[in-house]
């Protein structure tokens, strides 16, 4: 293990609670983070991602195994040191969490003054940090005068006025739009190289998966590679779907990977294109809006991990009135958003040609 | 410790309105503090008005004498006895009684006032009246009037500033005005007239002579009160009491503190006072860290520690002790001057008294921040996420 790694966790586990309400959340985690890398931890909501970024952020001591941030180690720490690390790490939270009562300058000198910096050296440092992430104009107002997406960047700056060589970013655009939410991942990017500082960004957001250096998945508090999430994910999948329908499982399959690609060729996946997707989906196979989410999930996951779409073993067998609806419902999720792009007409073909079958209607 | 971000200051003033509720609920407090304090210390001031403007050193009263105006009589063979002792000097008999007094002017209107007759050759009556009011009162039928009496004796004052002769119906005699001093009323007392010995038997002629109501002993200079009490005390019989000055003065603030309601109704009020301000302050600053639990639990992810946040509470609880108190002050100031003027007590806001409160204030708003401190225990920075 590289000691210089500003983040570097070695059989981390962690529990909640005592005795019989006892639950572990964390199962032997090791993690090494590099300067300048960002990290993407992605995993359904209770697998562990917000306890293992708590511990990682000095706001728990861990229990088992060894955190040790910016050479510091957290297991067993005193409350002394843990508010030390606090101090050295910069936090995006899920929401912007700025105080009402200051102003946005008066926000991110919160934390510049937690470095002992006098507002008279400092000052202009916070001026360019909210140059940086475009609120040069919007210094002197106060949060409740300016968008979410505003807000967002406010706390981004908050959390970058003192140069941390750890970020840790939870959910930074679950409350944002897609341009707003695009915009503040490509900030925490560009700020995060020029700084380098190690970042973990913890996101359900698929859309923002691109900016990562490396992904990593928890599930049920354990640390798994992307492929062995992808091939688990699938074969949960098959078995969700032949509880449907045992003898077109298989059709199914590569019919939700297919309409996941297609909305997936543009790189962002509409609110349309989901309600479309979930129609469709409900209509053929009878499956619910969850099971769709997690197939969406799980064909961006495939795509991230370069594994291809050829996860169904057999080829699927299409009859004249399956090829129809294939090709109809591919066209119809590349309709949905009102508009049919190059990129989706291009990934069609693509599709069809893979499985022998014409693109035309 | 604040940096140079005043938190505390910034976030009271966040909220407009719930920083007016918080300084008028302080100011109410305040005010019912000053008030209260204030009467009651004007009680004990009043109460010993008469105590005072005497000239004496030693006093002997009856053991049945809870306060002045009840006087009971005691021989005046006992205090010419104390004569006899080393480092006497001399002794001023007094006589003490509620007489009616009929209004000069409306005259249905009776009125009880209380009278004072003594030997005006005698030493103890020192600054009470001038050297020619002494020799009015020698003259039958002429008595000394006290001008800061209630306005309810009559127009006495004006009609003697205008000149005129004024005479009144006390104990159903006919009396003349022969000149005014200066005490003022208590709460055991609205006015008073001062006399000879003579004057005053004529006023009650069923009075035995030769039982007073209080003895004043004057010593010798250089003599020790305290010595020369002892000496007596071991010689008299236990039918008289002897106090110094200051333990004549205690008695009678004891009475109307202890004896009576009126004093523990103020030292009450003054404490439902301070525990009012109590609640609205808890209440305000509670609310206010309820409100502010997110915000202070990321401070405390950012890395600020227990002792900042406290501080903040704090802060805003001194903020509010000193928004609330001006305005209090001021207000209690104006209840002062006009009560003053109505009941002739000694109403008046003194610095010390000014800064007890104050001080009352502070205490009260910083234990108020305490009790809100506790809400902040419970602020764990990993909820934040």
């Amino acid at each position: 293990m590289d000691s210089n790694a500003p983040i570097a966790l070695q059989n981390v586990s962690y529990t909640f609670g005592k005795g019989a309400l006892q639950k572990q959340i964390l199962f032997d985690i090791d993690v090494v983070i590099e300067a300048g890398k960002i990290v993407i931890l992605t995993g359904p909501s209770g697998s562990g991602k917000t306890t293992l970024l708590t511990l990682i952020g000095a706001l728990r001591s861990a229990q088992e195994g060894s955190v040790k941030v910016l050479g510091m180690e957290l297991n067993a720490a005193r409350e002394k040191d843990l508010i030390k690390v606090r101090q050295q790490i910069g936090y995006i939270f899920q929401t912007h969490n700025l105080l009402d009562c200051l102003t946005i300058h008066q926000n991110v000198q919160m934390a510049q003054q937690l470095n002992g910096i006098k507002h008279r050296d400092g000052k202009e440092r916070i001026s360019a940090v909210l140059e940086r992430v475009g609120l040069g104009e919007h210094e002197h107002k106060y949060p409740s005068q300016l968008s979410g997406g505003q807000k967002q960047r406010a706390g981004i700056a908050r959390a970058l006025v003192n140069r941390p060589s750890v970020i840790l970013a939870d959910e930074p655009t679950a409350s944002l739009d897609k341009q707003s939410g695009r915009d503040v991942v490509d900030l925490i990017q560009d700020l995060a190289r020029e700084d380098g500082a190690a970042v973990i960004l913890v996101t359900h957001d698929n859309r923002i998966l691109d900016v990562a250096d490396s992904i990593l998945h928890l599930e049920d508090g354990h640390m798994k590679s992307l492929s062995e999430a992808v091939s688990e994910g699938t074969s949960r999948m098959l078995n969700l779907l032949e509880k449907h329908d045992p003898d077109s499982a298989s059709y199914l399959a590569t019919f939700a990977f297919a309409l996941s690609r297609v909305a997936y060729a543009d790189s962002v996946v509409t609110d349309s294109e989901r309600d479309k997707m979930r129609e469709i989906l409900h209509e053929v196979a009878k499956l619910d809006p969850s099971e769709v989410e997690f197939i969406m999930e799980l064909s961006m996951m495939q795509k991230r991990a370069h594994s291809g779409l050829n996860t169904p073993a057999n080829s699927p067998d299409f009859d004249r009135e399956r090829r129809e609806q294939f090709i109809n419902s591919l066209h119809a999720i590349a309709e949905a958003d009102g508009n049919v792009s190059a990129e989706e007409v291009v990934e069609i073909q693509a599709i069809a040609h893979e499985f022998g079958v014409s693109s035309s209607r | 410790m604040f940096g140079s971000i005043p938190l505390g200051w910034l976030q009271l003033k966040h909220q407009k309105l719930r920083l007016f509720a918080a300084i008028t609920g302080i100011t109410f407090a305040v005010i019912l503090i000053f008030v209260q304090l204030e009467f009651r210390e004007a009680l004990s001031a009043s109460a010993v008005r008469y105590h005072s403007v005497f000239d004496y050193d030693l006093a002997m009263l009856s053991p049945k004498t809870d306060f002045m105006v009840s006087s009971k009589q005691f021989p005046r063979s006992r205090l010419y006895q104390v004569l006899g002792f080393e480092g006497v000097e001399s002794v001023t008999p007094v006589y003490m009684r509620l007489v009616s007094w009929r209004n000069p002017v409306d005259r249905s209107n009776a009125r009880n006032i209380l009278a004072i007759g003594f030997d005006p050759t005698d030493s103890g009556v020192g600054r009470l009246l001038t050297p020619e009011q002494l020799e009015a009162i020698k003259i039958p039928d002429q008595v000394i009037f006290d001008r800061l009496g209630r306005n309810e004796y009559g127009p006495v004052r004006a009609m003697l500033d205008a000149g005129e002769e004024v005479s009144a119906e006390i104990n159903d005699r006919r009396f003349t005005i022969a000149g005014m001093y200066n005490v003022g009323t208590s709460f055991g007392l609205d006015g008073g007239v001062v006399t000879s010995d003579l004057n005053f038997l004529r006023l009650l002629p069923t009075r035995n002579k030769s039982a007073i109501d209080f003895g004043f002993i004057n010593l010798e200079p250089g003599q020790d009160a305290k010595e020369v009490q002892a000496r007596i005390r071991a010689a008299i019989p236990g039918d008289v009491r002897l106090m110094t000055r200051q333990e004549f003065m205690d008695h009678e603030v004891a009475y109307w503190n202890k004896t009576t309601p009126i004093g523990y109704i103020f030292a009450f009020g003054a404490i439902m006072g301070l525990i009012v301000g109590l609640i609205i302050v808890y209440q305000i600053l509670f609310a206010d860290v309820q409100d502010h639990l997110r915000e202070y639990a990321t401070l405390k992810a950012m890395g600020y520690t227990h002792g900042y946040l406290r501080n903040v509470v704090l802060q805003e609880s001194v903020i509010l002790a000193v928004l609330g108190f001006l305005p209090g002050m001021t207000v209690a100031h104006l209840v002062f001057t006009q009560a003053a003027g109505s009941t002739r007590l000694p109403l008046e806001m003194t610095l010390q008294s000014a800064l007890g409160v104050f001080t009352l204030t502070l205490i009260m708003c910083a234990v108020s921040g305490m009790m809100a401190l506790r809400k902040l225990k419970s602020v764990d920075p990993a909820e934040v996420f």
